[in-house]
């Protein structure tokens, strides 16, 4: 009885088709993808059935923070430019380059006014570091808080601004309604509130 | 010099080489793949997929010249619900005898507050022949969480009611619910403000 010689196989795999579906995710990929901006908080937003898709353009976005910290920003740069000069106009400090690059490039912001001319000094890589407290809610009587000043700057620097709230779904009632309240003091009374979809349960709701 | 030094089963290999091979066209693709999937990963780590969705709300304007009576709701059309902590409801039909009034407890879910909601939705409709006649006040307390409010108006969009506000002010049997509930009625601030003034009073 002769051996039965096994015939020796190549391990080389054709790769070409698992080439092409690498590809293919790769451009579905770069095609869709959004990049993530920079976040100063972290925020977990409630889900809810709105359909209605957030506008990318000519938002005042107001991120409100489990703790209760309120940060601000816009989305257009020339619109930060022109608000970073009316804030330094209000509160009386010069606006030097560096400190007008920061602010244009920060999505958003939460130090109060005092704080904010030091806090544009810093080099970049600080400003990441930087742990910001939040805008003050404070409002001392007859002056409305900074965080309406800064609501009413936004607007002023541009009319078009739709106003979004991003708040942690954990955050308290307390805390957001007096964003709310405080937005209202400035004749804001239509806003968004900002929440991830759920679809199917609107669905079978109706169904029932 | 190199050649010399070869030796002649080398040499003869060589000559056997010579005649030109037909090579493959087949080129190795791993590393290709590699790199592939290795940005797939980049990008899907990168990508915010979900698009954040917007719920819109109106509120009423705050005038504080104009003070004229709004026509008032018959308490048969209303229907209050309390926003407490740890996502608690008290839900309850206003009636013109307070005593009379029964509050019930939920949660949020689709047998919870939802059905509640659809019952008194039937309800106005038997007595008023509309249900769109139904009138919630929404009334969280301030230990409720932002998601309450996100998830009340969320069941008001899905129940279909139209006609709905949320309420800051407290009636009296809202405050009786807060309080045997265990819930705050006052938030923080507000406790603050109102010590601040006592003290201020105390000392003139």
């Amino acid at each position: 009885m002769s051996k039965v010689k096994l015939p020796r196989k190549s391990t080389a795999i054709d790769m070409t088709a698992m080439c092409d579906v690498a590809f293919l995710l790769l451009s579905f990929f770069i095609l869709t993808t959004k990049f993530k901006p920079n976040e100063v908080a972290q925020i977990n937003i409630p889900s809810s059935t709105a359909q209605l898709p957030l506008p990318d353009k000519d938002i005042l976005l107001i991120q409100v923070e489990k703790g209760g910290k309120v940060f601000i920003g816009v989305d257009d740069q020339n619109t930060r430019a022109l608000w970073l000069a009316k804030m330094a106009e209000h509160y009386k400090f010069k606006v030097t380059a560096t400190m007008q690059h920061n602010f244009v490039v920060l999505d958003s912001y939460g130090v109060s006014a005092s704080q904010l001319p030091q806090f544009l000094a810093l080099s970049p890589e600080e400003l990441n570091k930087v742990k910001q407290p939040g805008i003050s809610m404070e409002v001392k009587p007859p002056n409305p808080s900074e965080f309406m000043d800064a609501i009413l700057f936004a607007r002023q620097s541009n009319p078009k601004l739709r106003i979004a709230v991003k708040a942690d779904k954990e955050a308290s009632y307390e805390d957001v309604n007096e964003v709310i309240a405080q937005l209202q003091e400035r004749k804001v009374n239509k806003f968004n509130l900002i929440t991830s979809g759920r679809a199917a349960n609107a669905e079978s709701a109706n169904k029932e | 010099m190199a050649e010399m030094n070869t030796p002649e089963s080398g040499a003869k290999k060589g000559k056997k080489k010579a005649r030109s091979k037909k090579s493959s066209t087949r080129v190795d693709l791993t590393a290709m793949v590699d790199l592939g999937f290795l940005l797939i990963t980049f990008f899907m780590l990168a990508t915010t997929f979900s698009k954040p969705k917007a719920m819109e709300v109106n509120k009423p304007a705050k005038d504080k010249e104009k003070t004229e009576d709004l026509p008032e709701i018959k308490q048969s059309k209303t229907y209050s619900i309390v926003m407490g902590k740890n996502d608690m409801l008290y839900c309850y039909t206003g009636a013109s005898d307070d005593t009379s009034i029964k509050v019930d407890s939920t949660f949020f879910s689709r047998t919870g507050i939802r059905a509640m909601i659809k019952q008194r939705q039937l309800e106005v409709q038997q007595q008023w022949g509309d249900k769109d006649e139904l009138f919630v006040m929404i009334k969280p307390l301030p230990d409720s969480k932002y998601r309450n409010m996100v998830d009340i108006l969320d069941e008001m969009a899905i129940t279909g009611v139209k006609r709905y506000a949320i309420i800051d002010e407290f009636s009296e049997i809202d405050k009786l619910v807060a309080t045997k509930s265990g819930n705050r009625l006052i938030s923080e601030k507000g406790m603050q403000a109102i010590n601040a003034e006592i003290a201020k009073t105390g000392i003139k």
